[in-house]
């Protein structure tokens, strides 16, 4: 089906909304980040942004959603072809590093989301834990990394780099906190898994 | 890029898609044994257990995670 001259100019509004929202949320915060502003950066009036999204919540999931996918598609693509526990971390922060200061909101504030934009974190972590585990079981099996229940590799990553990201300001003031601290995060997190020989 | 109907993953590669048939709208975690796409239920309970393996959740939370993420997706749009 051929979309119409109105259809076109109403999906590339859209477009521009969601680009929009997706800068200004990661430089003012997803809860915080007034829909004014995000019309002024779209260059759109207020009143479009409802036409397109009728509220702050919806514009909000939906674009937390696109998030999602696109760094999925990201992941997915660094991950390709890397079959060592070491290697999809270090895949894993070079997709995050793109991606830092929407991501650092939407960890930040992912418990007073609405539950759909909650959902869209656990699909998030789904790609690397689908990955690193299956990594991991074939390392631990060949007894180059501890033998460890999966979701414990998972979650202790998780909780590392989390910490680091939510409180970046304290780690690294004004610059990426993955950019400084990956290689050393990655480093110690590898030495608690190997198996010492 | 293709993106899997059923779960949403990336399909890149030939061996990412059901049975190796890049024509295949649905991926090789999607498929069945015979290379059919998986029901609606199967698909809800695999990728609970799913979650619950590889990222440690309450199982009936991960149940609910996976069901809020399957309705977004267009296999299981209704
Ligand atoms: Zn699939």
């Amino acid at each position: 089906m051929k979309e119409t001259q109105r259809q076109k100019q109403k999906s590339q509004t859209r477009k521009q909304i969601i680009e929009a929202a997706l800068k200004q949320y990661a430089k003012t915060g997803l809860i915080k980040t007034p829909t004014i502003e995000i019309a002024k950066s779209a260059k759109v009036s207020h009143g479009t942004i409802f036409a397109h999204f009728p509220t702050q919540d919806v514009l909000l999931t939906e674009v937390i959603e696109e998030f999602g996918f696109r760094v999925n598609k990201r992941l997915h693509e660094l991950v390709e072809g890397k079959s060592t526990v070491e290697e999809i971390l270090k895949a894993h922060l070079e997709g995050l590093t793109e991606y830092e200061d929407f991501y650092i909101r939407l960890v930040s504030e992912s418990r007073l989301l609405p539950p759909q934009a909650q959902d869209t974190v656990i699909m998030i972590q789904s790609a690397i834990s689908h990955h690193l585990s299956r990594a991991a079981e074939i390392e631990m099996s060949e007894g180059k990394l501890k033998k460890l229940p999966l979701h414990m590799v998972f979650n202790g990553w998780i909780g590392l780099i989390h910490y680091y990201l939510t409180n970046h300001d304290l780690f690294s003031p004004g610059e990426s906190v993955l950019k400084r601290y990956g290689q050393e995060l990655t480093a110690y997190y590898m030495a608690l898994l190997q198996v010492r020989i | 890029m293709k993106t899997c109907i059923a779960c949403g993953m990336p399909m890149e590669k030939t061996s990412d898609f059901a049975a190796g048939d890049v024509n295949k709208d649905y991926c090789v975690y999607c498929a069945r044994p015979d290379g059919t796409m998986q029901s609606y239920d199967e698909k809800l309970d695999s990728m609970t257990e799913f979650i619950v393996r590889t990222q440690g959740l309450d199982k009936k939370a991960a149940n609910e995670a996976a069901k809020s993420m399957m309705a977004r997706l267009p296999a299981w749009k209704v």
